[in-house]
């Protein structure tokens, strides 16, 4: 399998009249499954369509699946599937009809466009409801039409925005399955923009955590997950002072949070030693939370830098 | 059980070709505009219609043939209609190569201009279908994200609204034609009436590529399914409204109206004034009944204000090919 990059950007960015929803971004991903992570309004949507030419670049340069983007849009999209976050079906259209149609719009002669979509929609989970107008279908139901859409026509990289949107928890979890076998089943690279973090955990393998049009992380989930600043946030019943004044004889910094918690910066990889240090002073801890891995801690980061004024 | 138990299969086939994309929509469009029963209506009423121009031809054609049902008939009419249809049968008879060419140009004419109200009808009724529904449902979208541009997208709905037309306007004239002379009693009707053909062509195709832009343009210029035909049908009936009133105030705003505009152009294609001299000549009672057409009306069929109508045409087109443009973006 190709480990070549699918999606190439060099000082990408979207500008909205005073609005930068894309500020230079610069990236490179490898194949595999990619999680779009941010808060609403972050530029995840924008960065999609700007790959797909849905949206025109202001500046910078942009490759995907090796194309130059802007130059070959039918080359590129004939390879790339999109499920966008909103409903697009065309009205007085039967399901297996409009997956139908959009495999031919993607290239496909119509006998194998029909006889796709009626795999896809197998694929999606979706039995008889198929040959019903789209319009008398559910939520759920018309994410697995985006979705068999999506992927008709054999795509090499399918865009998913918000796939689960609007979906109870076991929707959602079927969705993520799906999607989740496209890449590790059947080797489709898939881009899953979300604001949910537990959807990409569950999902991806690749994080992009992006916020204000800025990419603050690219990184594998396993790296992410093992990277920590190793400290921890300590509750104890008793002996406040007695903790902080051996935390810093070894040199930790140790201060006290407005809530009456202690937070130690033992800069370990476990929390063995700040254990073994409050078991010699004989102060039993009523609960150890650990500090938030560099994914949840990132991802926190983007929601206030987003919620943060401009 | 895992959803995905039915097992995505890959496919490795060759895919169509770019006009092929195009054609599918064009297909889908079409298929969508063929679902609304008023255009099905026109399209009975706009064949019927062709199927009584072929009759007519065939009546003109068996005034050639002696002891005809139709000669017969003619004898036991009064004697002024027994001496115009005798006067015409002898030009008939004696200059086809003038009688018929002129005979049917002048009836192709009136048989396009009042066959177009109809088409324009029709494609009214089916603007929706064109580029309306699929800015209201975000479809738009969808077909942006496909491999086809936004140029094959238009070039795919202008053939829909182009076969809208051809199905309720130059097929029924162009079927008429044929027919009407395939019922000819010689075989050089066929020749002496290519020029009707020919005018017929160019008028119809030039015209339908004009409805068809513009029609396209009202269809983009909102995502509200009733309000795109009510558009199209305003400035229509406003158009047709403002015609005698301008004549005498502003001749130029006749020029807003489409439907006038066309109907210039139909006049300097066919050439209605010259057409109309020659019948005149050819068959004196003719001419005295010519003779009493108003001096204006004479006027607008001898000297068609044909570059006003271009200009005004082409105001409208880049004002229509400017609202879709702007219109038919993704978001």
């Amino acid at each position: 399998m190709t480990t070549a990059p699918v999606i190439e950007t060099e000082g990408l960015s979207k500008i909205f009249g005073q609005q930068r929803a894309l500020d230079n971004v610069s990236l490179k991903v490898s194949p595999g499954s990619i999680g779009l992570l941010g808060p609403n309004g972050a530029g995840k949507t924008t960065f999609m369509k700007c790959l797909l030419q849905l949206q025109p670049i202001s500046s910078g340069n942009a490759r995907l699946l090796g194309r130059e983007v802007g130059r070959e849009g039918r080359e590129i999209r004939k390879r790339v599937g999109y499920a966008p976050e909103q409903n697009c079906h065309i009205p007085g259209m039967a399901g297996c009809e409009y997956v139908t149609y959009c495999g031919q719009l993607s290239g496909l002669p119509f006998q194998a466009a029909r006889q796709r979509a009626h795999e896809m929609l197998d694929f999606v989970g979706m039995s008889q409801e198929r040959y019903r107008k789209i319009e008398t279908y559910s939520t759920g139901m018309k994410q697995r039409l985006k979705l068999a859409q999506a992927i008709v026509h054999d795509p090499e990289i399918v865009f998913l925005d918000e796939p689960t949107n609007g979906l109870d928890p076991k929707g959602q979890a079927q969705i993520l399955e799906l999607v989740q076998s496209l890449w590790r089943a059947y080797g489709i690279t898939v881009v899953l923009s979300s604001h949910l973090l537990h959807d990409v955990e569950r999902v991806c393998e690749q994080i992009i955590i992006i916020a204000r049009g800025r990419v603050l992380v690219h990184d594998s989930l396993e790296n992410l997950k093992a990277r920590k600043r190793g400290a921890a946030e300590v509750v104890l019943a008793r002996g406040h002072a007695e903790l902080q004044a051996a935390c810093r004889s070894q040199n930790w910094l140790c201060d006290m949070l407005p809530n009456g918690h202690l937070r130690v910066e033992h800069r370990a990889d476990s929390l063995n030693p700040l254990l073994t240090l409050m078991h010699g002073l004989h102060l039993p801890p009523l609960e150890i939370i650990p500090s938030p891995n560099a994914l949840e801690e990132t991802f926190v980061q983007a929601l206030e830098i987003s919620h943060a004024p401009a | 059980m895992p959803l995905h138990e039915a097992h995505y299969q890959h496919w490795d086939g060759a895919h169509t070709g770019i006009w092929a994309r195009r054609g599918v929509i064009a297909q889908n469009t079409l298929l969508a505009c063929l679902r609304t029963k008023s255009l099905r209506m026109v399209l009975v009423s706009c064949w019927l219609s062709a199927l009584l121009m072929a009759a007519f031809l065939f009546f003109l054609g068996q005034l050639l043939v002696p002891d005809s049902i139709v000669t017969t008939w003619v004898m036991q009419m009064n004697a002024n209609l027994q001496s115009f249809f005798g006067m015409f049968t002898a030009w008939l008879e004696g200059h086809p190569e003038i009688s018929v060419r002129t005979t049917q140009n002048v009836l192709f004419y009136f048989y396009g201009v009042y066959l177009m109200p109809l088409s324009i009808f029709a494609l009214g009724m089916v603007l929706p279908a064109f580029v309306t529904r699929d800015l209201a449902s975000s479809a738009i979208v969808i077909y942006s994200s496909k491999a086809v541009t936004r140029f094959d997208y238009f070039l795919g709905k202008f053939s829909a609204a182009f076969a809208v037309m051809a199905m309720t306007w130059l097929g029924p004239v162009c079927a008429a034609w044929l027919v009407g002379n395939l019922l000819a009693p010689k075989w050089n009707f066929f020749w002496h009436a290519r020029i009707a053909l020919i005018h017929v062509l160019i008028f119809g195709l030039s015209s339908m590529v004009i409805l068809c832009l513009l029609a396209l343009g009202v269809s983009a210029f909102s995502s509200r399914e009733k309000a795109t035909p009510a558009f199209w049908f305003i400035w229509w009936v406003l158009g047709l409204a403002i015609q005698p009133i301008a004549l005498h105030t502003l001749p130029w705003l006749r020029h807003v109206a489409f439907g006038y505009n066309l109907r210039q152009i139909a006049l300097e294609i066919f050439n209605m004034g010259q057409d109309l001299k020659t019948a005149q000549e050819s068959i004196p009672i003719f001419g005295d009944m010519l003779g009493k057409i108003r001096p204006e009306t004479r006027a607008a069929l001898e000297d068609p204000t044909f570059f006003g109508a271009l200009a005004g045409l082409a105001m409208m087109l880049a004002v229509a090919v400017y609202i879709l443009k702007k219109r038919v973006r993704p978001e």
